[in-house]
């Protein structure tokens, strides 16, 4: 396993280098980094649908599993927008990653891009946002909601077995980390409470973003509120599609990602067909 | 089973069980084990299975590139003797076969 010791805990990391020749037109490609969501989501979630062909277009590519969850360490404290922020920025440091960047987020994954993008606007090249929002007081308490919603079912009685019942053994386990990591870190009470980047500096954001949503999904109610905060960003829903969209169709979620990149950011990246 | 199968297949589930920790089986791991149904494993624990195969082989097996190849629900269904047949070929294709 590929661990790096960054902003004082151990982080699980995954690199993918670029198999094919560098891209055309001269100059180091920007690095993709691929940001999970947050309480059951881990770097899987790219590692399966995204990070390979990225690498095969030329892109290296970075996964890492956020703290607490995955791989990665779960210190006890160090939960709010700015801490995340920050394990980032020790990341890239640390794996040397200095030229410009391309962050994908899924779902909290995303605001961890949009936050990152708000403090270090000149090294960000892109953002990819799959069922995300910009750090907004409106999002924040939509994560609350939906954060204290998991972490009082989870502990009742019976709760982990049911979903054990209903979508077998492994989801049971992950349901019950979880648990305990809602139970054991502060993230409940300091995620929802995190500082937040001024309209000023989310408005300075002007590097090329993509936000996907799904239409089924209660978050697609924020897709009408991104141009007003991000003018440039392309947005589109998903018909019939939940928050979970980035896994279920993942080719629907590559073909929108690769002609941003073509026709946004002027990277010549061949979507790479099916192996 | 071929020699070089069987040599690989005893790495792997070395590794699978340094992934799996407190979580490793008692059963045997043969060819026909599947990651998900048999072993219990996550598709993290696929991922960190990754990073030792990476660890163990270099860029000669390219495990990303396989894996690309399935998705979320199809991964958990693979089978470790899949798995064995992609490394001996990697191999043999990168003339490590003498190993």
């Amino acid at each position: 396993m590929t661990t790096v010791r960054a902003n004082g805990i151990t982080l699980h990391v995954q690199r993918l280098d670029p198999v094919a020749p560098a891209l055309p037109g001269g100059g180091p490609p920007p690095t993709v980094v691929l940001i999970h969501g947050m309480a059951s989501d881990t770097m899987a979630s790219w590692y399966f649908t995204m990070a390979e062909p990225l690498a095969r277009a030329g892109l290296p590519t970075v996964l890492y599993d956020l703290r607490g969850h995955g791989r990665s360490e779960r210190p006890a404290t160090g939960y709010a927008l700015d801490d995340l922020v920050d394990d980032l920025a020790a990341l890239l440091a640390e794996l040397a990653v200095t030229g410009p960047l391309l962050l994908f987020g899924n779902s909290f994954g995303g605001t961890v891009a949009f936050g990152y993008a708000a403090r270090h606007p000149e090294r960000v090249a892109g953002i990819v946002a799959v069922e995300s929002s910009p750090p907004t007081p409106e999002w924040m308490r939509r994560v609350r909601t939906r954060l204290h919603r998991v972490a009082e079912r989870l502990p009742r009685a019976g709760a982990v077995a049911e979903i054990g019942a209903r979508r077998g053994p492994v989801a049971a386990r992950r349901a019950a980390d979880t648990g305990r990591m809602l139970a054991d870190t502060t993230i409940l009470a300091e995620l929802p409470a995190s500082r937040l980047p001024s309209a000023e500096r989310l408005a300075a954001i002007r590097c090329p973003v993509l936000c996907l949503y799904g239409g089924e999904s209660a978050v697609a109610d924020l897709a009408p509120t991104v141009p007003g905060l991000l003018p440039q960003a392309r947005v589109v829903v998903l018909p019939g599609e939940k928050h979970s969209v980035l896994i279920d169709r993942p080719e629907t979620v590559r073909r929108h990602v690769f002609a941003w990149l073509t026709e946004r950011c002027g990277l010549a990246v061949a979507h790479p067909a099916a192996p | 089973m071929t020699t070089a199968q069987a040599s690989t297949l005893a790495e792997l589930t070395e590794m699978i069980n340094a992934v799996l920790g407190d979580f490793a089986t008692d059963q045997p791991v043969t060819m026909d084990t599947t990651f998900r149904d048999d072993l219990g494993m996550e598709s993290i624990d696929v991922v960190s299975l990754a990073g030792r195969l990476q660890a163990r082989y270099g860029d000669t097996v390219n495990f990303a590139h396989f894996v690309a190849q399935l998705d979320l629900e199809t991964v958990g269904e693979l089978r470790v003797g899949q798995l064995v047949e992609h490394i001996d070929t990697s191999l043999a294709a990168a003339g490590a076969g003498d190993r």
